[in-house]
């Protein structure tokens, strides 16, 4: 009987049945090919890779016998989507997605100066660390999530004055703002904003989110969605690019 | 046509399940005969589903589906999934054609999401009736074709059921004349198959799918029906297993036109044609007793390539619809063999499956691997015509039977035998011969048509 | 008569106090709170408040709660001839009632369209009388010591100081482990300070079952074969040994006394995050339990949300340590002594706060150094010359202040430690991407390092007559709001239950439990108002004014 346990434990069970499950998951845990041309899904590889190294001559090699808008197209966002992916598989971490986001930033900055003009976006977003605030690792996450889901990201930075904030928006007429505060003391600009964004009649849905900002307070003023992680806000501009109100959106998101 | 003089396999031990000579690779890389045994399932539609071709396209979708769901689900590696044609499939040619178009699509998906490796194979229903249309040449041998042509496209395999000598047959069988038997099976099988081959194979092959293969199911598993179980004293199970000896010849002549095999499930007779011709065939046991009894539930497993279950009508069960419920039997049968051959034991395992069945009746017996192997020879060493090497056939099946003491028969079944030897003995040499005589002694039969043989 | 002197640290979640015979420099009492009179749980709160109340406001509740500490250390007030502070600055500046507009926020643009002057903030000595409401006599002294940056103040002077690192040549740091995490970094003759926002997770707070370090609270847990047994602060803040629990489910397995726990500590947070890691109970960022909690005993329990919020801390931490590496230019495995200070440096388990990353991993001895706030206070009361020296260190470590919001580095690390702790990131994979950073690596434990406790408690010395503990520091103060019908939304809404309702006054009278009361961030009572009358600040307006 010895023996014979011994063969069972070599044998090989391909053959006997399959874990259709467990191959798949490993299947879905891999960066998938996204182009069957080689050059294509180099570019796409490099983006999953996050090696904002490499890009550059790798998108400028590609440039040698491919359009921009093909490189776009069918390399650098097809391989950010699938870092986005693995992400929501629980396979990449948010540093990676942060990298490729960067990664695919600069392929496109390349490209664009190639065609002589800017890639067509989604929609703007405009972002913003509170005035008096300095702490914006939340807005760099959002920037990335949104660049990496093919937002243009209207970036004004950290401690930016409400009446820049809102002039950007009178410029820009984005389809949702954000705001982020790790300080308790700044984030009642919030709602100064949200206040005069409703006086120039500009309806805007303003997520507002970071360190100490709550929920009851974020929905405590007209236009305010609160922002839990700075992971949502991709999918909350999606929301507000399908023409979703800010009530709606805060409907879906809060409470 | 030349017929078959050597035997592909040397001696009967190399003949193992899951292997064969000549395996054949589907569409989507799935090769059969080339290792492992594979499940087949065939499920039918429901009684009505057939009144139009929505309802019917439906039906095959969900059984269809539920099949290659259920693979998924256990583990099962691979799948061949065989859809039968019923009448309308055939006789609307677009209708089989749309559904093999589904079938393939199901199978690409499954392909895709899962990576299942399943194959599809369309049997077109042979609704030419020798007794009513000629069989050369009626609409209904071109709706045949015609759905062969259509199913080809998105099959991987295409077979057929096909009728020729049914009439002769079916009268000689109630008088218990091995003479009519011998010539419907041998003489107007064989020429019917030879002529619906050959195109069949150049319709495949135009449509790279595998073309599969015969069964002469419309006769010998008639013979083996009507002689039912051992309460059943209808006609003499000896007479079944001269009858499935016969039927080897007819059904080779598919494989002497081109057709590849996998053979079709019900050819009982395929453990003599793969000693014959090294293809790799499909049978069916213990897990088609859905469809019809057998005596050889085991035994016919030990040299099949797909593992089948004839066809079951597809209904709810406990355990999920009958699609999936034996595909899920089906699958775990092949694991075991596939298991066995992993471990080194498929000999081992090759022989309970022998042993089980091997003295349980003479059909089951014929059908051991050594006496399979032993008839093919039989009928490789006398290949002057189909006459002669059929009747060869049931004379070695019938030595073979007497000859071995532990293979026990009532006392009807024996003096049967006897008799039915006798008579194959006193038949002329020459096959010319003998179409001339029968010619003239069926002549009178209702609704036989020499034409439709090339007579 | 006995010349007195009184040693004062404000931290952020409480006052600590002693009192000290001038002459002989011993210590004669010590009394604390366990909460900070100010709304709120951190100094952005009391920031806050200070904004939207006036800084006077906020000096009054501050020094007012000074004068009952002071109360209860049980010495005659009218001897006190001198007082030494120490503190962080937000606390040192609201009790002085000085410009905190340049600590609330940290943007240039904001401050310089606010007009704000940042004030010096340096070593000075002033008197009591200079200071509003403080109940000392008006000639007694009261020693301000510097701070180096708003960020870090006179307690991160203190912990400096009191290491004792500088007279050493030894790679060494200081931490203390607080909610305003302030860090130094001595190497070759240089040191670096820096000062994360650790959040007040590892004081106990914001977590579900957390407190602050006072006696009846979990501050360790220790696997043994039967379960995990947890350790608990006596009435002498001494850890001593409680129940046996099963974590899994929280039933006692043996008791080997009758403690009753009442919640847990910061250090005891960290000693369950290691033990449940240890056990695979935890898995970053899940409890592998039934009800995703961990259990100790009745009522009390452990969250995956708090696992959340001790590894932002943690990992604020270690992103701080990280990045004064990277400042130094020396990796984390260079650094070879450790000072860990504040309450939570010093009971918790040296040991357990290394394997979660709080310690670098190759230091040789780690010293749990206590309060040396308050240690600082009462050397600046024992002899005043110590102000001089702070101010000279003070001087010198302003050039060498790193400011982590701005630091690209910290964002780095701080973004790695975030999926780390929230995403279940590999450990792997945060090394290599330290390295693709060009940073220190973070290298497994290799060798338990020496662990010295300088005080068995963060106060080393309660002195003779010992410690009085004030569990209420804040006042409850009335309000009455014209136009208010009694529905209640107020009290319902109140996420601490500090608003209750007296006696059957028209309008209504309410009362407001100011320590309970966690500030102007929340203010959810003023919103919930139907009326829209009730006002938050009315509860808070100096000496009631507003009673009717």
């Amino acid at each position: 009987m010895l023996t014979l346990n011994g063969e069972i434990m070599k044998t090989k069970t391909s053959s006997i049945f399959t874990r259709f499950d467990i191959n798949l998951e490993v299947e879905k845990q891999k960066v998938r090919k996204v182009s069957t041309d080689e050059l294509l899904q180099e570019v796409a590889d490099c983006v999953a890779e996050g090696d904002d190294d490499e890009i550059e001559n790798i998108v400028k090699n590609v440039l040698k016998t491919k359009s921009p808008v093909k490189v776009i197209d069918e390399g650098l966002i097809p391989g950010m989507n699938e870092v986005t992916r693995l992400w929501d598989e629980g396979v990449y971490f948010l540093p990676q997605v942060i990298l490729s986001s960067d990664t695919m930033i600069a392929g496109i900055a390349l490209c664009e100066k190639r065609m002589g003009k800017l890639m067509e976006k989604k929609g703007k977003v405009v972002t913003h660390t509170a005035e008096g605030d300095i702490h914006d690792i939340g807005q760099v996450i959002v920037n990335a999530l949104l660049n990496a889901a093919g937002f243009e990201v209207i970036n004004l930075g950290a401690d930016v004055p409400v009446d820049e904030v809102v002039k950007a928006c009178k410029l820009h007429n984005p389809v949702m703002l954000t705001g982020t505060a790790l300080m308790t003391t700044t984030m009642t600009a919030f709602p100064k904003i949200a206040a005069e964004l409703k006086e120039l009649g500009l309806n805007i849905p303003f997520v507002c989110g970071g360190g100490a900002v709550s929920e009851e307070y974020v929905i405590s003023f007209d236009y305010g969605v609160w922002g839990k992680e700075a992971s949502q806000a991709s999918a909350m501009a999606e929301d507000a690019l399908k023409g979703l109100s800010w009530q709606e959106i805060r409907n879906k998101w809060n409470g | 046509m030349k017929l078959t003089s050597s035997m592909a396999y040397k001696n009967p031990q190399e003949i193992m399940f899951g292997k064969a000579i000549k395996p054949v690779i589907t569409k989507r890389g799935l090769k059969i005969g080339g290792g492992n045994v594979i499940p087949e399932i065939v499920p039918h539609p429901r009684p009505g589903r057939e009144k139009d071709k929505g309802t019917l396209i439906r039906e095959f979708e969900r059984a269809n589906d539920d099949a290659l769901e259920r693979c998924v689900n256990v583990g099962h590696p691979y799948l061949v999934i065989e859809n039968e044609h019923i009448y309308q499939m055939t006789n609307n040619p677009s209708w089989g054609g749309e559904i093999a178009a589904q079938t393939a699509h199901q199978m690409d998906e499954y392909k895709d999401k899962y990576g299942l490796i399943a194959a599809y194979r369309s049997t077109i229903a042979d609704i030419r009736k020798p007794d009513i249309v000629n069989m050369r040449d009626s609409d209904q041998t071109r709706k045949v074709f015609e759905s062969f042509n259509e199913c080809a496209r998105h099959s991987d395999i295409v077979s057929i059921e096909s009728m020729g000598g049914k009439e002769i047959f079916d009268y000689s069988i109630i008088r218990n004349d091995i003479t009519g038997m011998l010539f419907a099976q041998a003489i107007l099988g064989g020429r019917d198959v030879e002529w619906i081959w050959k195109q069949i194979v150049k319709i495949a092959k135009k449509h790279n799918c595998i073309p599969g293969g015969d069964t002469d199911c419309a006769q010998a598993n008639t013979a083996m029906f009507m002689a039912g179980g051992f309460l059943s004293k209808n006609i003499p199970h000896t007479l079944a297993a001269l009858c499935r000896a016969i039927s080897a010849g007819r059904t080779l002549v598919a494989y002497e036109c081109g057709a590849t095999g996998p053979g079709k499930d019900c050819a009982y007779e395929n453990p003599i044609i793969k000693a014959i011709t090294g293809i790799p065939i499909a049978t069916e046991g213990k897990t088609s007793a859905c469809a019809h009894s057998a005596l050889c539930g085991n035994v016919i497993a030990a040299v099949c390539d797909l593992w089948s279950n004839e066809a079951v009508e597809f209904h709810d069960m406990f355990g999920g619809s009958s699609a999936a419920v034996f595909t899920e039997i089906l699958g775990y049968d092949a694991a075991l063999m596939n298991a066995s051959v992993e471990l080194g034991y498929q000999k081992q395992f090759q022989a309970c499956l022998i042993a089980s069945d091997r003295y349980r009746d003479p059909q089951a017996f014929i059908l051991c691997p050594d006496n399979a192997w032993t008839i093919g020879k039989a009928i490789t060493d006398n290949s002057e015509s189909c006459f002669t090497r059929a009747r060869a056939a049931a004379l070695k099946c019938g030595e073979l039977i007497l000859g071995d003491p532990k293979m026990m028969l009532t006392a009807f079944e024996n003096k049967s035998l006897l008799d039915y030897l006798k008579e194959l003995d006193s038949l002329p040499d020459n096959e010319g011969d003998f179409i001339d005589i029968c010619l003239k002694k069926y002549s009178k039969v209702k609704g036989f048509n020499p034409a439709s043989y090339g007579f | 008569m006995t010349r007195l002197g009184i040693a004062i640290d404000i931290g952020t979640s409480g006052i600590r106090a002693q009192a000290i015979n001038l002459a002989s420099g011993e210590i004669i009492s010590t009394a604390i709170t366990t909460y900070h009179p100010i709304p709120g749980g951190n100094i952005i709160d009391h920031l806050h408040f200070a904004l939207e109340m006036g800084v006077e406001t906020a000096q009054s509740m501050l020094v007012n709660a000074v004068n009952k500490v002071i109360n209860e250390l049980h010495v005659q007030t009218k001897d006190v001839e001198r007082i030494g502070l120490c503190g962080n600055t937000v606390q040192l500046s609201l009790f002085q009632g000085m410009e905190i507009r340049d600590l609330a926020y940290t943007g240039k643009r904001k401050l310089e369209s606010l007009g704000v002057v940042p004030p010096k903030r340096d070593a000075a000595i002033i008197i009591a009388r200079d200071i509003a409401e403080l109940d000392l006599p008006g000639r007694c002294e009261v020693i301000i010591p510097p701070a180096i940056k708003h960020e870090i103040g006179a307690d991160a002077l203190a912990m400096i100081i009191q290491s004792g690192i500088l007279e050493k040549n030894e790679t060494s740091l200081v931490t203390d482990y607080g909610t305003n995490a302030e860090m130094a970094l001595f190497h070759e003759g240089r040191i670096i300070t820096g000062s994360t926002a650790a959040g007040p997770a590892l004081e106990g707070q914001q977590i579900s079952c957390g407190m602050l370090a006072v006696p009846g609270s979990i501050s360790d847990i220790e696997s043994i074969i039967s379960g995990h047994r947890v350790k608990v602060l006596n009435s002498q803040m001494i850890p001593v040994e409680g129940y046996t629990v099963n974590i899994n489910n929280g039933n006692i397995i043996d008791k080997i006394n009758n403690s009753h726990p009442l919640g847990i500590t910061g250090t005891g947070t960290i000693a369950i995050i290691d033990q449940a890691i240890e056990a695979n109970i935890i898995t970053i960022p899940r409890i592998n339990t039934d009800d995703a909690k961990l259990h100790f005993g009745e009522n009390i329990y452990f969250t995956e949300h708090d696992l959340f919020e001790a590894g932002k801390a943690i990992g604020a931490i270690r992103t701080g340590h990280i990045s004064l590496c990277q400042e130094a230019g020396i990796a984390l495995k260079d650094i070879r002594s450790v000072y860990m200070s504040g309450a939570t440096g010093t009971y918790v388990d040296a040991i357990k706060a290394q394997k979660l990353g709080m310690i670098p991993s190759h230091v040789k001895t780690v010293y749990q150094i206590g309060n040396t706030s308050l240690a600082m206070a009462v050397d600046l009361v024992r002899d005043p010359k110590n102000l001089d020296i702070m101010a000279n260190i003070a001087n010198k470590l302003r050039k060498t202040y790193y400011m982590f919001a701005s630091s690209e580095t910290f964002k780095k690390v701080y973004m790695l430690e975030i999926a780390f702790w929230t995403e279940g990131m590999p450990m792997s994979l945060y090394r290599k991407f330290l390295k693709r950073y060009g940073l220190s690596d973070l290298l497994p434990v290799e060798k338990k390092p020496k662990v010295i406790r300088t005080v068995n408690r963060d106060i080393k010395d309660l002195g003779r007559m010992g410690l009085t503990i004030i569990p209420k520091i804040g006042r409850t103060t009335q309000a009455k709001f014209k136009g208010c019908s009694l529905l209640m939304k107020c009290i319902e809404e109140c996420p601490e239950n500090a608003i209750s309702i007296i006696g059957d006054t028209k309008p209504a009278t309410f009362a407001l439990d100011q320590s309970l009361c966690i500030g102007m961030a929340c203010k959810r009572c003023e919103r919930v108002c139907p009326e829209k009358v009730f006002k938050l600040k009315d509860f808070f307006v100096r000496q009631n004014k507003n009673e009717m």
